[in-house]
């Protein structure tokens, strides 16, 4: 799904981001990207959806070398890349419905097919009684979330997140992460990028780990707390929430809860 | 995405966005409809006069003033000479007691100049009615040229001449309109594309979002250069109704002003006030697409 060969990013002053890192990522695979800040996280993520261009290696992703694809064919690579950042990037002064729906949008999706999309993947993030809300109305944890429907409304194969709960408080981080679990249990490959250790040993997946823009390790963790967190207990009832269904009208459902 | 759907998504957004910032849109509407305004007022004025010009040319005629003590058997003879020249459409001799008699009809208070004289004050003289059409030969030139150095002649008066003047003139007022237009579009465009570059910068955070999710260059730019076709197009349709006002003003006093009835017989074709609404359209378009063309929105 994802293939690193060597690569490494130098900018113009001669800074090096990253620096011969080379991994691979199966499809429907959960990884923690982790290091200290400046460690070459976010370079790397964006790496992967074409926002930054190696200085050298190569970047496979679902087989398509990414470091060589036209300008003009990114975009058909984003649309099956969902991504989420710590401070949510959400338009302010456009609903929830209209964050979400800017793929649809760019798809040619028509009002009602977009409505139905923006409802499935609101509904997934337990915010489909938000459609027409505007984000300063919501909270950090209900922001994220938003930024996560958007991301995954077109039912993308990869979804990375970089820092996504950096500015959440622990018990709304907790939800989110779960949200993520959740979309990698559909199927979805997640990378998610945090520097919080504590959160990686609990949840425990695998665990790339970055220093000064070096790969330090590439390690699989078990998890001390995996019950908290593990979305096994919630399977069934996420496979049976199928994202097909007919739109059934906004929802009055209330924000997912970990559970304690 | 079907083009179709894009170009509505484009209208609304653009809309969306001029309604948002309908001042600094307004600014840029109000510059392109007085450029176009001023552009269309220099039409309007060449296309009346160069009109003017050419019908007077149709009423043209050339007067050959003769010496005093021509005779009337004389004159006739002369007459049917100059019947015969080239694009002489009719020969009036005008003898030098008709000529007297036509002085006192047309300016009755000034009919004591021309009484007690003891010769005609007068001169005869034959009045030559021009083709239009063939009028401009050189060998009707040559043909006046013969008779000015006639001794019969003493004078030969051509209407052309002042004509020619005036037709120097529509051309002047014309470049002068094309000179002035074009600075006034550039001002313009320039307005257009500040404009544009401010909505753009107002909007970086959302077209980073859409870049982000997959949008194509040509989807992310679209509303904004829908935006700046929407700017001119306005303009130019403001600008086509305040020049057809002024018009109409003009045009309702032509019976009582000179200037309004050389400058104001006719209002522009259908097909001048399209190019007009065009020129704004694509000036609007020119100063989206040139204001954003380096930039990375």
């Amino acid at each position: 799904m994802i293939q690193f060969f060597h690569v490494s990013k130098r900018y113009p002053g001669g800074q090096t981001a990253l620096d011969d890192v080379t991994f691979h990522v199966p499809r429907g695979e959960f990884v923690f990207l982790t290091g200290a800040s400046g460690a070459g996280k976010t370079t790397l993520l964006r790496m992967i959806f074409r926002e930054e261009v190696p200085s050298g290696g190569q970047i496979l992703v679902n087989g398509r070398n990414v470091s060589s694809i036209p300008e003009s064919k990114i975009p058909y690579l984003r649309r099956t890349i969902g991504v989420v950042f710590q401070d949510f990037r959400l338009i302010g002064r456009k609903t929830v419905f209209e964050n979400v729906t800017y793929l649809p949008r760019v798809l040619g999706v028509d009002l009602q097919g977009q409505k139905r999309m923006a409802y499935l993947a609101l509904r997934r993030v337990g915010l489909a009684h938000r459609l027409n809300a505007f984000p300063p109305e919501l909270s950090g944890g209900e922001q994220q979330r938003v930024a996560i429907a958007r991301a995954l409304i077109n039912e993308p194969d990869i979804l990375i997140a970089d820092e996504p709960t950096g500015n959440l408080d622990p018990d709304l981080s907790r939800e989110i992460l779960r949200l993520f679990l959740e979309v990698n249990l559909r199927g979805t490959t997640v990378i998610l990028a945090t520097h919080d250790r504590d959160t990686i040993q609990r949840i425990g997946r695998r665990v790339l780990t970055l220093e000064g823009g070096r790969l330090l390790s590439d390690q699989e963790l078990p998890g001390t707390d995996p019950p908290v967190l593990d979305p096994l207990a919630d399977a069934e009832e996420i496979a049976s929430s199928s994202p097909t269904e007919p739109l059934e009208g906004p929802s009055s459902d209330t924000p997912a809860e970990a559970p304690e | 995405m079907s083009f179709l759907r894009a170009l509505r998504y484009f209208c609304r957004e653009a809309a969306v966005n001029l309604l948002r910032s309908w001042k600094v849109s307004l600014l840029a509407i109000l510059t392109i409809a007085v450029s176009l305004f001023i552009g269309g007022a220099f039409l309007l004025v060449s296309g009346n006069l160069a009109a003017s010009v050419e019908r007077w040319r149709g009423e043209m005629r050339v007067v050959i003033y003769l010496r005093p003590d021509t005779s009337e058997a004389v004159l006739r003879r002369l007459a049917a000479e100059a019947a015969r020249g080239p694009g002489v459409a009719a020969v009036e001799p005008v003898t030098a007691a008709a000529a007297r008699q036509r002085f006192r009809k047309i300016f009755p208070g000034l009919s004591d100049l021309v009484a007690g004289w003891q010769d005609e004050p007068l001169p005869a003289s034959l009045e030559i009615g021009l083709d239009s059409r063939t009028a401009r030969l050189p060998a009707h030139a040559a043909w006046l040229d013969a008779w000015r150095k006639r001794p019969e002649v003493t004078l030969v008066d051509d209407d052309r001449e002042w004509l020619g003047q005036l037709e120097t003139v529509v051309a002047v007022v014309r470049a002068t309109g094309l000179a002035l237009v074009g600075g006034l579009l550039g001002a313009a465009i320039f307005t257009i594309a500040s404009v544009i570059r401010l909505t753009a910068y107002l909007h970086h955070e959302e077209t980073g979002i859409m870049r982000l999710v997959g949008a194509t260059e040509f989807f992310i730019r679209g509303p904004f250069y829908a935006e700046g076709l929407l700017q001119g197009l306005i303009g130019g349709v403001l600008a086509s109704g305040a020049l057809y006002g002024v018009f109409q003003v003009l045009h309702a006093r032509r019976q009582s002003s000179l200037f309004s009835s050389v400058l104001a017989l006719d209002f522009l074709s259908p097909q001048q006030m399209a190019f007009l609404v065009l020129l704004g359209g694509a000036a609007g378009l020119f100063g989206a697409v040139a204001s954003l063309r380096r930039e990375e929105l």
